[in-house]
């Protein structure tokens, strides 16, 4: 008897898709899981799996999420190799529902128009190796939203056809908020069309692009490698004579490194948060544009 | 170059205020034998910090700074305490555990703390090459004074280090003097480790100390050739970082590195010189065979496996390219000269055209937006064509190498192996 109670929950996790309880769903980060709970609704409920900031080498998956993912529906990812954490997750978990081609499982790079796509062997030979198949941080151009959640509307649809309807209405009055927004945050970043901006890291291109910033260079060529005397010093002389006004750092940046950038080359610093969570304030994935533009735009306006 | 000085002024002053104290409280550490107990600090302080920023204090306040100090005393009673003259287990599996349990425990804190984790761990990474004025001269005035009073209780704090059971004699408050020694080593380091991060200040504290020991007795012998080889490797390693662009705290750590096995391989050529002197040639019987084994390990690699890395076959053919071409036909030879000439070229209009692409990307020179397009796909199709050279050359190479497998190989093994051999002989029969 005591045995069939422990059961419980496990069969419940299993059945209750079908009882018309929550999808379980379990997301890499906390932007898919807010774009998930936009289409979703409370027909969902989402877990991620690395919290809001996080180094990509060091998440470490603790036992309640692979219990969380065991019970999952359905994983979804950013793709790539945005998530080298990930593989050896799946690997414990030995769970054939989670493998590309499987409707349990969904990647949402598909459909996006990647940036950075350089050869390895054209990026060994100017020395960076971010990505090997393009930049993965292609949730910061709101715009690619419309085919990401068009990804997670079809997989969800797919495993509880009768939400189906309620999937598409949510989807729909999220990318009419969005558009909305999108058109706000257009108008703010409207008058410092292309300005030259540098980075903290790669972690920029798509939201530069959206926004239509330029970016020049990075600090950290290498996330993690700090840079050299040599690299700083023409890096700060550059911007100087470039006359380089804004730095865009993330919460996760060296502050010491961005801070002598600043103060040699002149430029403002301006934080901006990556992912959602991130910051109190950028509670979900229009909240989270909503704060970062704010910030640039006051930054922007200062700088001029 | 003058950029260079004024970049890198300040952390050489950093470097030189860290070789002060550390290359002398280094001196104690390997004399007691407790090697890894800056590590355990440092890692103990952070402990205090991400307890402190839990509790919601920001990580650069002042209740941080008293959290991560009282986590140090904290550490240093439990290091005095745990000192026995005939202990069951040796003090720096202590030190290990108080490593591994503290840096454990700040991760289940961080966990309940995502926003700050970032933070917490680059107490613990410090970057040498972004140090202020302020933080150099705080750490300047903190170490005079903890130097001073070093030097005003040297007598007992050297006794203890050095000769434990004397001290014990003389009935010296061994545990007090213990505390002591521990709870201002545990400041100083965990103000260095925020600066220059854990492996730089290891190294300041470890490598002059032990080059100290290797070559002199003396406890002043020891910390002036500390002294010296810390300034002198600060020098070596921030000019080298600058000159070959490189990241500087992994570079200085490194340059120690080098300098204590140059050192060591110093000791040992005047051991091997003192011993040609009194015993002739038949010294170097023991370097030979290594060196005759080694070629011979050479030659018989290069014959079992010709397509491995050969590194220093590799270097050999680039100060010498005949070691190469002798074993290519002479069409082979014309189309690795072709490609070299290529390379050079390609390389050359890479360089010039990516300042100019810099340039333009800079807004330091002006272009229409479909003109950069078209050098960006130029610039990644002639690099293309670049690396497709740089393989003809890798696919001639591994030619070579089949017919060096026995042209090469063979005679190597077979030199290498008989000299050892004979070597080995004219040993036994030396012995005998």
């Amino acid at each position: 008897m005591h045995r069939a109670l422990a059961l419980f929950p496990l069969l419940v996790g299993w059945v209750a898709p079908a009882w018309g309880g929550p999808l379980a769903v379990v997301t890499s980060s906390t932007d898919l899981k807010a774009l998930v709970e936009a289409v979703g609704g409370d027909r969902v409920r989402v877990e991620s799996l690395a919290p809001a900031i996080h180094e990509p080498h060091a998440v470490e998956v603790k036992p309640s999420q692979l219990a969380e993912l065991k019970s999952a529906v359905l994983l979804v990812r950013i793709g790539l190799d945005h998530e080298p954490w990930l593989p050896r997750v799946l690997q414990t978990l030995s769970d054939p529902r989670f493998a590309p081609g499987s409707p349990h499982y969904l990647e949402t790079w598909k459909g996006i128009r990647l940036l950075q796509t350089e050869t390895p062997r054209l990026r060994a030979d100017r020395g960076v190796h971010l990505h090997g198949f393009g930049n993965t941080h292609y949730w910061l151009d709101p715009g690619n939203a419309r085919p990401m959640t068009g990804a997670i509307l079809g997989a969800l649809s797919r495993l509880a056809p009768a939400d189906s309807p309620s999937f598409e209405a949510n989807r729909k009055r999220f990318l009419e908020q969005l558009d909305a927004r999108l058109g706000r945050w257009t108008q703010a970043m409207a008058p410092y069309g292309g300005t030259r901006v540098v980075v903290a890291h790669e972690t920029w291109p798509y939201f530069a692009e959206r926004f239509g910033l330029k970016i020049v260079a990075a600090l950290e060529p290498t996330p993690g490698v700090p840079p050299s005397p040599s690299y700083l010093a023409k890096l700060t002389q550059q911007m100087r004579e470039a006359g380089i006004k804004v730095l865009i750092a993330e919460p996760s940046s060296s502050a010491s490194l961005v801070n002598e950038v600043a103060i040699r080359s002149g430029a403002r610093v301006v934080t901006l948060i990556p992912s959602v969570g991130g910051n109190p304030e950028a509670g979900d994935y229009l909240a989270l544009f909503d704060l970062n533009i704010k910030r640039l735009a006051e930054t922007l306006a200062a700088g001029r | 170059m003058w950029l260079a000085f004024d970049f890198l002024w300040l952390p050489f002053l950093a470097c030189l205020v860290l070789t002060g104290i550390h290359a002398y409280l280094g001196l104690h550490v390997l004399a007691r034998g407790v090697i890894f107990v800056d590590l355990a600090l440092a890692q103990v302080a952070a402990l205090g910090i991400t307890i402190a920023f839990l509790a919601g204090h920001t990580i650069q306040s002042d209740a941080a700074y008293w959290y991560a100090l009282t986590f140090t005393v904290g550490g240093a009673v439990l290091f005095s305490v745990s000192r026995f003259r005939r202990a069951p287990i040796p003090q720096e599996a202590i030190i290990g555990i108080v490593y591994a349990v503290s840096a454990a425990a700040a991760v289940l804190v961080v966990d309940r703390a995502p926003q700050g984790s970032e933070h917490i761990k680059q107490l613990l990474v410090g970057s040498i090459l972004t140090v202020t004025p302020k933080e150099v001269g705080a750490l300047a005035i903190l170490y005079a004074v903890i130097g001073a009073l070093h030097w005003a209780i040297r007598r007992p704090l050297l006794q203890i280090s050095f000769d434990p059971e004397a001290a014990l004699r003389q009935g010296r408050w061994i545990r007090w003097w213990d505390f002591l020694f521990y709870a201002s080593f545990g400041l100083v380091v965990t103000s260095s480790v925020r600066i220059a991060g854990v492996l730089l200040v290891f190294s300041y504290l470890i490598v002059p100390a032990a080059v100290g020991a290797l070559l002199t007795r003396s406890v002043t012998g020891r910390l002036t050739i500390g002294w010296a080889l810390g300034s002198l490797v600060s020098v070596i390693g921030l000019s080298a970082s600058y000159l070959w662009d490189l990241p500087t705290g992994a570079t200085v750590v490194t340059t120690f590195g080098a300098l204590l096995a140059a050192v060591a391989l110093g000791l040992g050529v005047r051991t091997l010189i003192q011993e040609l002197r009194q015993r002739g040639l038949s010294a170097l019987i023991g370097v030979g065979i290594a060196g005759s084994a080694i070629v011979g390990m050479l030659g018989l690699l290069l014959v079992l496996f010709p397509q491995m890395d050969h590194h220093w076959l590799n270097w050999v053919e680039e100060a010498a390219p005949s070691v190469q071409l002798l074993f290519l036909t002479p069409r082979e030879r014309q189309t690795y000269w072709d490609s070299q000439e290529a390379i050079r070229k390609g390389l050359a209009d890479l360089q010039r055209l990516r300042a100019f692409q810099q340039e333009v990307q800079w807004g330091t020179r002006h272009m229409p937006a479909d003109q950069e397009e078209r050098l960006r796909q130029f610039l990644a199709g002639r690099s293309e064509i670049t690396a497709g050279d740089r393989l003809v050359l890798r696919t001639l190479r591994s030619k070579a190498r089949e017919r060096q497998r026995y042209w090469l190989g063979v005679p190597l093994f077979a030199v290498g192996g008989v000299g050892a051999l004979a070597l080995a002989r004219a040993r036994r029969r030396g012995t005998a």
